[in-house]
């Protein structure tokens, strides 16, 4: 019998090994997972006793049990139990596992997510009674059959299921290593957080004398992210059938990974389904989707939830600040108004300013409200009470425009001997969408001569031309930014902050991957990209300063542990990024003077 | 009528002479002793002078300072919300260290530590920085606020 055991491990980019560039095709396994009363007889079939009733507490001991395991990354731990631990009556799995983890001290929890329940797949419970007594194993390190090939429209959809899910909690063990009958896989894999090493070799399994077969849930977040691609290349062949299989097979697979990742396919799986559907013109095309209302409020929850908008507004306030230095007139104005967060910091430090505070100008612009409500103004009332409580000179202008580009110089009134700073963070990118749009407003932008232009992006190229390639920045990006907020701790997980955060997030997938034309807004680009454009329009860059870069790493300090965001300098703009991977970008510009 | 004494017991005047003399932590104690220590120990006055006693000079005035501070919550929560937390290693869930947080956060903070000194002898420190970030975010948070009362009224 052979086994060939994959060394699991991809290249990865911040700790997220799933999406490495490796294109080794997993094997397929059927692992059937039931939780109705058929599984006892089946289990029993393979000479354990398991209840019914116990299959979702099994399976999740199963879960913690891998972890620990992973987490033990010592081989004498390991072989010690192989070989020193006593297991009584391991046939009885629940009270096996119990001896288990408790040889390993209490293990950590499992991170909070519901634990996936087990899914019933009629198909495959079907499919595997039929074939109960093998699990398929297939040579690893070639691909046996190319992923285009599979998707076959014509194929049996039912029979591709059961092949290929494997749910990370499956509960599967064997007490004898060699039978004619049944074929094992056992590995042991390190948890699906940390970068994965482990290989398990024949001759170890032949010294255990009661192995462990553990479902990988790494191979199904592999396997995973196959199916994205493999979903993303359907969609731009336009063979929206294959399309439509592959989304509901991430929707299971997704089902049975944990935290970011599930999240993360869970999102760009929608998006994917609601791209074949505009395809297929089935549902109506949501726009009460991009209420902006709703777009505010999400923003909100984003700021409170993670540093990145605390970072952009710390950034551009310093730049402006130092810009602004000498100036006893000052006017800002700010194409991303919304609740106007970034402005008390503003105000209180020109309060502060040795010599006194300028007088201060706003003008904000912002969509126009569905409700017809003026939020508006609402927020220029607010800072008008801020700036009389702190004593600085405050007038506030805001203007409703569906796009900056419908701003004419003339409109913002730009005074003599002000000094006009120009403001937009995670707006410009939207001008993309129509042709002309962006060139319009770095005309105006240019017309009332600021003295300073601070810009905050998404450092990232969501917007090329192949769809597939959108599609796979956009995997890693988001992968990004949804493990660092798992991982920063500024909320519990599961608040309702961070789940409103994460909607904030999910529809920009949605924009990007789901949409088309003038719809498609989140036309993000790189620093490199902006870099080029700005120049072009004939803006010079403005170096940010060491004092940017220090406030917005002791920000960082104090608000997000600092563990796993970076804060680097690239050619005087700064950006923060989780571990490697840079995810917003800072930029400062102003019109050269000759 | 039975007098008492004791330092429990001091003449408020003197008791405010007295903390104006002591550091952070030991004016965060004093509240706690009873309500008439705690009613002298939030004086603004004492937290103002634990803040600037110790921060660099940021240039504006002291009455400049003043007036911006008390208007977005004072200093006795500058320094309990941000200056002092700055001070501190912050805390980090996962296992790994402080020592990866301090590589990203290049502190101006120094500590002086001289093992052999108690605690209380220890003087913080903040740099321009610390001050600069801290005032910020005291003013965000009344910001914050702000938007909380006005939305309890609209509704």
């Amino acid at each position: 019998m052979k086994r060939d055991l994959q060394d699991s491990s991809s290249s990865s980019t911040g700790g997220y090994p799933m999406f490495g560039t490796g294109k080794k095709m997993m094997p397929e396994d059927s692992q059937p997972q039931q939780a109705d009363a058929g599984v006892d007889e089946l289990l029993a079939a393979l000479g354990y006793k398991v209840r019914a009733s116990e299959m979702a507490e099994v399976a999740h001991k199963l879960e913690q049990l891998e972890m620990v395991m992973g987490n033990a990354q010592e081989d004498g731990l390991l072989t010690h139990f192989a070989t020193e631990t006593v297991h009584y009556n391991p046939s009885d799995i629940a009270t096996w596992l119990e001896t288990m983890l408790s040889e390993f001290n209490a293990p950590p929890q499992p991170p909070n997510f519901p634990h996936p329940q087990p899914l019933i797949d009629n198909n495959a419970a079907a499919a595997a009674a039929a074939d109960s007594s093998t699990i398929t194993t297939v040579d690893f390190p070639h691909r046996s059959r190319p992923p285009h090939q599979i998707y076959d429209s014509d194929s049996d959809l039912g029979a591709m299921i059961p092949n290929e899910i494997a749910f990370g909690g499956g509960a599967e063990s064997d007490s004898t290593v060699v039978d004619g009958r049944e074929k094992k896989r056992i590995r042991t894999t390190t948890g699906a957080a940390a970068p994965p090493t482990a290989i398990t070799a024949d001759d170890s399994v032949s010294e255990l004398t009661r192995p462990v077969v553990l479902v990988d849930s790494q191979e199904n977040g592999i396997r995973l992210v196959h199916a994205l691609m493999a979903c993303a290349e359907a969609v731009q062949q336009d063979n929206l059938k294959a399309g439509e299989a592959l989304v509901k097979q991430i929707g299971l697979l997704a089902a049975s990974q944990a935290g970011a990742m599930r999240k993360v396919a869970t999102y760009f799986a929608q998006a994917l389904e609601q791209r074949i559907y505009r395809i297929y013109r089935i549902s109506p095309s949501p726009d009460a989707f991009f209420d902006s209302t709703l777009s505010d409020l999400l923003q909100m929850h984003f700021y409170e939830t993670c540093p990145y908008l605390k970072f952009a507004h710390f950034t551009a306030n310093q730049a402006i600040l130092e810009a602004f230095s000498g100036k006893s007139r000052v006017h800002v104005i700010d194409f991303s108004m919304k609740q106007g967060m970034q402005w008390p910091a503003l105000m209180q430090a020109l309060a502060l300013r040795p010599g006194g505070p300028p007088s201060f100008r706003l003008t904000g612009i912002g969509p126009p409200q569905p409700d017809n409500t003026d939020a508006l103004q609402q927020v220029g009332w607010k800072l008008a009470q801020l700036a009389e409580t702190i004593h600085v000179e405050f007038e506030y202008r805001g203007f409703v425009a569906s796009s900056l580009a419908d701003l004419e110089p003339q409109l913002l009134d730009v005074r003599p001997n002000e000094a006009v700073a120009v403001n937009s963070v995670f707006e410009l990118h939207k001008l993309l969408s129509r042709p002309g749009a962006m060139e319009r407003v770095l005309g105006t932008v240019k017309a009332v001569r600021p003295e300073i232009v601070t810009v905050v992006e998404q450092e990232a190229n969501h917007n090329g031309p192949v769809f597939v390639d959108r599609f796979t920045e956009a995997l890693h990006y988001y992968s990004s930014m949804f493990d660092s907020m798992e991982g920063c701790g500024m909320t519990l997980p599961g608040s309702q902050d961070q789940v409103r955060s994460e909607m904030y997030l999910g529809r920009q997938i949605l924009n990007v991957v789901a949409c088309e034309g003038a719809e498609r807004v989140e036309r993000h680009e790189t620093l490199a990209q902006w870099r080029a454009r700005m120049a072009a329009a004939g803006f010079g860059p403005v170096n940010l300063g060491s004092n940017a870069f220090r406030q917005a790493s002791m920000l960082l300090a104090l608000f997000a542990g600092g563990d796993g965001y970076r804060v680097e300098e690239n050619n005087g703009c700064l950006m923060l990024g989780w571990h490697t991977r840079p995810l917003i970008a800072t930029s400062a510009w102003r019109i050269p003077k000759h | 009528m039975e007098m008492r004494t004791g330092i429990s017991h001091l003449d408020e005047d003197l008791l405010f002479e007295v903390l104006k003399h002591v550091d952070a932590r030991t004016l965060g104690l004093a509240a706690c002793v009873s309500k008439q220590w705690w009613k002298t120990a939030k004086d603004e006055r004492l937290w103002e002078m634990i803040c600037t006693r110790q921060s660099a000079s940021i240039g504006c005035g002291n009455q400049q300072l003043r007036s911006v501070v008390l208007a977005l919550g004072g200093f006795r929560r500058l320094h309990a919300l941000y200056l002092w937390p700055l001070l501190k290693p912050p805390p980090t869930a996962s296992s790994s260290s402080s020592s990866s947080s301090s590589s990203t956060a290049s502190s101006a903070v120094t500590v002086t530590s001289l093992p052999a000194l108690p605690r209380d002898l220890i003087l913080p420190h903040w740099g321009k920085d610390e001050v600069h970030l801290s005032l910020s975010l005291l003013s965000i948070r009344y910001y914050e606020k702000m938007n909380l009362n006005l939305n309890k009224r609209g509704r």
